[in-house]
């Protein structure tokens, strides 16, 4: 199982340091002396490692970047990276070896006579690990480097990062396919009455043990690792995150089995939702709207497609066949490497840093597909959720756990 | 013979939007829901602001009504300009689209909002077969 990819032959293959010349391109248009990232995603899209702790990557307009970590995670962060030791530095609570006076030193060293321009990654997000700058740490770096200027400039990586390559999709199918793998165990142990006694936790649990003997490095979602429902929990209102409790499966509910798994910073993301028998007529009338309406969103994925122009047929399909109550109106959410999550695109809709609802997708180009269909009056809900590679005429779905929803 | 045509945000426009909501929309197809909702519509063409406020008890429309100036209070308020709204009333646009563009403002709980979301367009799709006038 490789660790870091460093062969243009590998299949898992990502040209870092062309990542890297590509930003200093951008900047250099943008009139930007130094880089200063912050954010989750744009670490792992330019350092290759997964950086759990506060971490900053300094990117000059010429040569290597620096990314600077907490002490005690610095040499595993070196390990895993492209950047290797001498790029990778630690910070710590000691004297002039605290974080603002290392990001100074490290910006200033660029700055010529200590002015100049800095780029930095401001904003909000839905997302918590997002990252960007905290008000603390820009008045600190305001402060230290008086005569430098500060541009928010978060939009050159996203712009960047919005067509994956071949390497970060072959990441991605990996991802997809250890999912695949903790989902027959889930079933496995589910089935033929095998869910009795166990509860929600216990089948994040068990996917989590096949998926890491798989491969996966972890459950990488901040929503609690493997959601997990059952029961009433499968249908809260609009709702579509479910860490998992310690709940008790149940004769005649529902269950959803949302499992995440991590390969090399790609992410696989896949929701299969069960019956736990005996369903009654009125449960498999809601599950066949639902997988009704999964087949025929997958077919409309394609470059040009929209969020909005999707929602809209979408709805319309679930308005005729009578559940569009049930449906959260919004079918995806982005995905990138670790990290990049939720918006889907650039920050250009008619809400500040959210998705733009007329966003036009691109030919390579990743979403997940997220479909949650929610019915708390009947404690009954599904979600669907697949990683989605948009193509010129059509799409590819990464996972390939089949589609239903089985009476189990 | 020609059709009656009602004037937008009129009395009379109202009183018609009552009659087709209550002959067309069932309690069930309402999902008996409760609630209340007032459309404020900004910039009328005569200057003024007027809003609609409608009353659902259990799935029945029992009140559509003309406001202006102190308006009533509602569990949901929904502002747009005028414009935006006759076409959402020629069925030329969906709510959750106009929403969604930021050119439509909600005060009100989101997540009940998003349950009733389908109820709204079902009321909207009745409103479009009226003859109106703008």
């Amino acid at each position: 199982m490789p660790k870091k990819s460093s062969s243009p032959k590998d299949r898992y293959f990502i040209d870092f340091p062309k990542r890297i010349r590509a930003i200093q391109a951008e900047t250099a248009k943008s009139g930007i002396d130094v880089y200063l990232g912050t954010r989750l995603r744009t670490l792992s899209w330019t350092i290759g490692a997964f950086c759990p702790w506060r971490s900053y990557v300094v990117i000059p307009r010429r040569g290597l970047p620096i990314a600077f970590t907490f002490v005690i995670d610095a040499a595993r962060v070196a390990d895993d990276s492209w950047l290797g030791q001498d790029q990778v530095m630690g910070y710590g609570p000691m004297g002039d070896q605290d974080q603002i006076t290392l990001l100074a030193n490290s910006i200033g060293s660029h700055l010529k006579g200590g002015k100049g321009v800095v780029g930095i990654e401001s904003g909000m997000a839905t997302y918590l690990p997002e990252g960007n700058i905290t008000l603390y740490e820009y008045e600190c770096l305001k402060a230290a480097l008086p005569k430098a200027r500060f541009q928010n400039a978060y939009d050159i990586i996203d712009q960047l990062s919005l067509i994956k390559d071949e390497g970060t999709i072959n990441r991605f199918r990996e991802a997809s396919r250890i999912v695949d793998i903790g989902h027959r165990e889930v079933y496995k142990a589910i089935v033929d009455g095998g869910y009795k006694g166990m509860t929600e936790t216990e089948i994040a649990g068990l996917a989590a043990y096949a998926m890491r003997k798989a491969g996966s490095e972890w459950e990488w979602s901040f929503t609690g690792g493997n959601e997990i429902a059952c029961g009433y929990r499968t249908g809260y209102a609009a709702g579509a995150c479910t860490p998992a409790t310690r709940k008790l499966l149940k004769a005649g509910e529902p269950l959803t089995v949302d499992l995440h798994a991590m390969f090399m910073l790609g992410l696989g993301d896949h929701a299969h939702n069960y019956l736990l028998g005996p369903a009654t007529k009125r449960q498999k009338w809601h599950a066949k709207n639902f997988v009704d309406l999964v087949k025929l969103c997958l077919t409309k994925y394609r470059a040009g497609t929209s969020p909005s122009g999707l929602a809209d047929e979408l709805l319309d399909f679930s308005e005729e066949r009578g559940f569009a109550e049930y449906m959260v109106p919004g079918f995806e959410h982005g995905i990138g490497l670790m990290g990049d999550e939720w918006r889907i695109g650039l920050n250009d809709g008619p809400f500040a840093y959210w998705t733009n609802p007329e966003h036009e997708y691109q030919a390579n180009e990743m979403i997940i597909c997220a479909i949650q269909y929610s019915c708390p009056d009947e404690k009954i809900g599904f979600r669907y959720e697949n990683p989605i590679l948009i193509k010129k005429s059509g799409c590819e779905v990464m996972s390939k756990f089949p589609l239903a929803i089985e009476e189990i | 013979m020609a059709v009656k045509k009602f004037k937008y945000l009129s009395p009379e426009w109202a009183e018609e939007v009552f009659k087709r909501a209550n002959g067309r929309l069932t309690p069930e197809k309402m999902k008996h829901v409760t609630s209340s909702m007032l459309t404020l519509n900004k910039n009328c063409p005569d200057g003024k602001d007027r809003a609609v406020y409608y009353e659902i008890v259990d799935g029945v429309v029992r009140k559509v009504s003309i406001a202006e100036g102190k308006l009533p209070n509602a569990e949901f308020t929904i502002t747009a300009d005028y414009q935006l709204f006759a076409k959402i009333s020629r069925a030329e646009l969906k709510a959750r689209r106009a929403l969604m563009s930021g050119k439509m403002k909600l005060k009100g709980p989101l997540v009940k909002a998003l349950r009733l979301s389908p109820l709204v367009d079902r009321l909207n799709e009745v409103i479009s077969t009226i003859p109106t006038e703008f």
